[in-house]
């Protein structure tokens, strides 16, 4: 039986919306509001007190993934499944509850993270692999695989911007799909790029699973997430309303015949 | 006084802790060394972008200090006539224009260092202090770029340092020692209030006339020397002038001031950063 290597606990997220609780975006605003503050307490006072207003994203969501799994997190947009990847990501912080992680994370929240127009090719891929956790001997190392990965050699020395969106992606996948790390988030970003490229992704994703990585994904291709995936999860308003085999939890949030929302 | 994601290493495993933090603590110094590449790398970047499509290129980090030299020893060398120690005009204000460019540069890059590094701090973690660090170390390449215009100089001059120019990397490290605090200050306020952006060039400003840069201390006496001497550049830039130049007396117990206030400026805001840190991608 191979060890967990995601355990979550009671995980809640809550967020301040509305116009309530007003940011301070001048410094002049908040030191009003601090002098003024013991005569608002005191006009207050008699009135019923205007709760600020605040969401769950996430409310008590507890599950376990064990090394070598791969479990695919699916609900409709606003259900909370980028807020799960973000707190686990260590992005944002969790209100309530707790997590726990074993193993190297590495997390594709967006493809291309911190990529600078302005360098070339090479310099990004140099910059990309650096800020998703690897150091210059495993990118040097690495080097001519993801620049194979993501066809883009002969266009190396040319600066990024003049990347067409296509090879920007496939440039930034390849570098993302070489981090190799024990424990791997993904947020929706298999759905990029054409399909002989998307076809390579899915055959990487295959393989870091036979690998006994861990695997997180956010997908809103059910198709992916049933072949993919050993476990799935279907999130809505902040919790968990299903769990189990894929093909199961995507019949619960899709039954066969209805439209999907 | 619990951290979130604390990381415990039980023989070769990793396993990372998400709690959600409480109370006051300090950015985690193992963390920072782990993600020492991160710091190499935002750095890097940080200085080619700056002079990728120029055309002069590099000599943009020389000519903001020399022109400025120029200015002030035009009006306030030979115009107004302040003293300079003994030593030509434009090589003392240079000395002292130096490292408080560095000082100036790492400021103003710090303050909306956060800001506008939003789309890495939603998307990815590191330790967000990173982001201001490398931002102050951007200035170290045009500092070493505007110190070879200094041996130039002294060169010309024909100025040789003594033996106390072994001290110059530590008048260095209290600059950058500054640098940081306040750099940490400034980018944690800005993602919450955006006007700290708009006051940093006014904040410079005030900030160099505070410093011995155009005058010597010699110049003030009395108690006016005690609180210049709790400002931490004056013994940068005096300590820059003692070294390299010879001139002026050795920093001596404002040397220990002002390495307490830089210390009390980056220990405060390490402790602010890390307080605030948790908010940085739900508000930025």
């Amino acid at each position: 039986m191979s060890r967990v290597a995601i355990r979550v606990e009671g995980l809640g997220k809550r967020y301040r919306i509305g116009a309530v609780h007003k940011r301070h975006d001048r410094l002049s605003e908040a030191l009003m509001k601090t002098a003024t503050a013991p005569i608002r307490r005191l006009r207050a006072v008699g009135k019923p007190s205007s709760a600020d207003q605040s969401i769950w994203a996430l409310k008590d969501v507890s599950f376990e993934v064990r090394e070598g799994e791969v479990l695919g997190v699916i609900g409709r947009n606003g259900s909370g499944k980028s807020t799960l990847l973000k707190v686990l990501s260590r992005i944002t912080e969790p209100t309530a509850g707790c997590a726990e992680i074993r193993g190297r994370v590495g997390s594709l929240l967006e493809v291309g993270t911190g990529f600078h127009p302005d360098l070339t090719g090479r310099e990004n891929v140099y910059l990309n692999g650096a800020i998703l956790g690897m150091n210059r001997k495993e990118i040097a190392r690495k080097f001519d695989e993801i620049v194979a990965f993501a066809e883009v050699e002969r266009f190396l020395d040319t600066q990024v911007k003049h990347y067409s969106s296509g090879m920007q992606v496939r440039l930034a996948f390849a570098v993302a799909a070489h981090v190799d790390p024990e424990v791997l988030f993904l947020d929706e970003v298999l759905a990029v790029g054409d399909h002989a490229f998307r076809e390579k992704c899915f055959a990487r994703l295959r393989e870091v699973r036979t690998n006994g990585k861990t695997v997180l994904l956010v997908s809103h291709d059910m198709a992916s997430v049933e072949n993919l995936c050993s476990q799935a999860m279907w999130l809505d308003g902040g919790q968990v309303q299903a769990w189990g085999k894929p093909s199961e939890v995507v019949e619960k949030y899709i039954p066969k015949g209805a439209n999907p929302a | 006084m619990a951290q979130s994601g604390q990381e415990r290493e039980a023989a070769t495993e990793h396993v990372l802790h998400i709690v959600p933090s409480r109370g006051w603590g300090f950015p985690s110094l193992r963390e920072l060394w782990m993600s020492r590449e991160i710091i190499y790398f935002l750095t890097w970047r940080d200085v080619k972008v700056r002079y990728k499509q120029t055309v002069i290129g590099a000599a943009w980090a020389i000519l903001q200090p020399v022109l400025t030299m120029i200015v002030f020893s035009l009006f306030f060398g030979r115009l107004a006539g302040i003293p300079s120690e003994g030593v030509p005009y434009p090589i003392f204000s240079y000395c002292g224009l130096l490292p408080w460019t560095l000082f100036a540069q790492g400021l103003s890059q710090a303050s909306n260092s956060l800001v506008g590094g939003a789309n890495l701090i939603t998307k990815i973690y590191f330790p967000r202090s990173i982001i201001p660090l490398s931002a102050v170390l951007v200035g170290l390449v045009d500092f070493v770029l505007a110190f070879l215009v200094l041996v130039a100089m002294m060169v010309y001059y024909r100025i040789f340092p003594g033996v106390n120019v072994v001290w110059l990397p530590g008048f260095l490290l209290l600059s950058l020692i500054t640098s940081l605090g306040v750099g940490l200050w400034l980018s944690a306020l800005n993602v919450q209030f955006r006007d700290v952006r708009y006051t940093v060039p006014f904040l410079t400003q005030i900030w160099m006339f505070a410093t011995p840069v155009i005058y010597p201390s010699s110049l003030l006496h009395g108690s006016w020397r005690v609180l210049l001497g709790l400002n931490p550049m004056t013994t940068v830039v005096e300590g820059f002038r003692w070294s390299l130049l010879g001139v002026g007396r050795p920093p001596g117990a404002m040397c220990a001031v002002s390495s307490l206030v830089a210390l009390a400026l980056l220990v405060s805001g390490a402790l602010y950063f890390r307080r605030v840190e948790r908010t940085f991608a739900d508000v930025v």
